[in-house]
């Protein structure tokens, strides 16, 4: 019969090996399901804030029209942001919509938390490359050590999303109308985080509440790296290092504390 | 030596009078308490499964064949006992639903046999004789959601019996596909025994308990009640059902 042929007892692959090729499988056919596994598809993903941004433009370099870096101050964050409202709304859902592979057999299943993330983080890579060539263009090359603390920036952010996106999994499997919560405050976030208004107009006392906002500190951060060419003070970095692994090491906890019981809420 | 050694399991789920699974719920319901029902699955559960064996396990619907079968899996946590598997398991439980429906079964294969372990240069040599095994060379890159529940069934199959390494853990296995898939899962079945692996298999035909099975237990009320010969243990399914009132489940 058919399966005669099959090897039996074969020699297990190294753990790394096996699950080096669980995140490959998992990144390809999250694209792929996306979008249809062509480029053009991708292309939608870029249009999203693309379009978001010609739209701010139109109305807002009105507003802001004494601010020469207004157009790529808005890029800049409009990007950023749409890193973190689509990572944070695919992760929350990541462990539901992946239910039928954890009932299945038993794996590490933060890989799925993990890796739903990857068609953001692709947006996101392509975007900074996009950025950098647009800086080139307008002749203000940014230096090796600006785009090295920018993408520094970026690891920080993507860490501090798998943090979040690692305890509202477990808790969206138990509330399952976290992603309704959650759409309503990120919703409000967009507005909280200087986005399309620089952060100056507020007072200055109200600054350290809109950077309890994560995106606010990323924002900032990028900015000021890429747009004004400064570099930020040694405590901001340290303080943005201390909230990343906070909410890494918060995110982890939570996760550790409920996953075993993850099967029996799907 | 024993491969799976079950000690003292027990699993309940706690089943709450109100079911609230949404915040919003849970804010409305403050004011409202609910009591929880305890539904006690498994009391106390133990045996031994041999290296090498085939062995049944009977019960009737409810009595937590399934829920130990997930424990034994890793894919639940048992409340109490201890559970220790001195070999890798793959399990094919449920195996009829969940499919991404957007993905052809390619990549469908390269999921399920990536989560049961097999690493991707495993799963590229295999996906000929997987995709041969459940007679679907032909949708091999039609999307799952075209599929009929038989179809997604034997493929799903197909890829556990090709992800084994060593202790294999079937959920009523023979009773999916037309007679020609069963026919194949037989031999399939009888190559893996006959190689010396370690089988673990649940069925409500006592047929199948008698034929594939030396020894069996047979699980009442969240116990072991007999751990003999597989005929005997289906002899004694049988009169059981016949004759015993349903007590699948004692709410505490």
């Amino acid at each position: 019969m058919g399966a005669a042929n099959v090897v039996l007892h074969t020699p297990r692959p190294s753990r790394a090996v096996h699950l080096a090729g669980l995140v490959w499988t998992l990144v390809r056919t999250d694209f792929k399901a996306r979008y249809h596994g062509t480029l053009a598809g991708f292309v939608w993903a870029l249009l999203k804030p693309f379009t978001m941004f010609l739209v701010l433009l139109g109305v807002f370099s009105f507003v802001f029209s004494g601010d020469p870096d207004y157009r790529v101050n808005l890029i800049v964050a409009l990007f950023l942001w749409d890193f973190f409202a689509e990572a944070t709304k695919v992760s929350l859902t990541s462990l539901l919509a992946k239910g039928y592979l954890i009932n299945k057999a038993r794996f590490p299943t933060w890989i799925v938390v993990v890796t739903s993330t990857s068609n953001a983080v692709i947006t996101l890579l392509v975007f900074s490359v996009v950025i950098v060539v647009f800086l080139v263009a307008s002749g203000r090359a940014p230096s090796a050590g600006q785009v090295a603390l920018f993408a520094l920036y970026l690891v920080h952010y993507f860490l501090m999303v798998v943090g979040f996106g690692l305890a509202a999994s477990v808790m969206f499997l138990r509330y399952r109308d976290l992603n309704q919560v959650w759409e309503v405050a990120t919703q409000a976030g967009f507005f909280v985080a200087p986005i399309i208004y620089p952060l100056d107009i507020l007072p200055e006392r109200f600054h350290w509440y809109l950077y309890l906002w994560p995106p606010t500190l990323f924002i900032q951060l990028s900015r000021m790296v890429l747009v004004k060419g400064e570099v930020p003070t040694l405590r901001a970095h340290v303080m943005l290092a201390a909230a990343t692994a906070l909410a890494l090491a918060a995110g982890i906890a939570m996760y550790r504390r409920h996953a075993a019981r993850n099967a029996e809420y799907l | 030596m024993a491969v799976i050694s079950v000690c003292g399991i027990a699993k309940s789920f706690s089943i709450p009078s109100v079911r609230r699974e949404t915040v919003r719920e849970h804010v409305f319901g403050l004011l409202r308490p609910r009591r929880f029902e305890e539904l006690r699955v498994l009391e106390d559960i133990s045996f031994e499964v041999r290296r090498g064996e085939t062995l049944g396990l009977m019960g009737r619907n409810g009595s937590g064949k399934s829920t130990l079968l997930k424990i034994i899996s890793g894919i639940y946590r048992a409340d109490r006992g201890r559970v220790v598997v001195r070999a890798p398991v793959t399990p094919i439980l449920e195996l009829g639903v969940g499919w991404n429906p957007e993905l052809d079964a390619i990549d469908n294969i390269y999921l399920l046999g990536g989560v049961m372990g097999l690493s991707l240069a495993e799963i590229r040599s295999s996906i000929d004789d997987i995709l041969e095994f459940a007679d679907l060379v032909r949708f091999a890159n039609l999307e799952l959601r075209h599929y009929s529940s038989g179809m997604a069934a034997r493929l799903a199959y197909a890829v556990a019996f090709h992800a084994v390494r060593d202790v294999l853990i079937l959920d009523e296995i023979f009773a999916v596909g037309d007679a020609g898939f069963r026919a194949r899962c037989f031999d399939r079945y009888r190559e893996l025994h006959a190689a010396g692996h370690t089988v673990l298999l649940v069925s409500h035909e006592p047929y199948t308990i008698a034929n594939f099975c030396q020894r069996a237990i047979l699980i009442d009320g969240g116990r072991v009640v007999l751990d003999d010969r597989a005929d005997h243990v289906s002899d004694e399914y049988l009169r059981r059902l016949a004759t015993a009132p349903l007590s699948v489940a004692t709410p505490a």
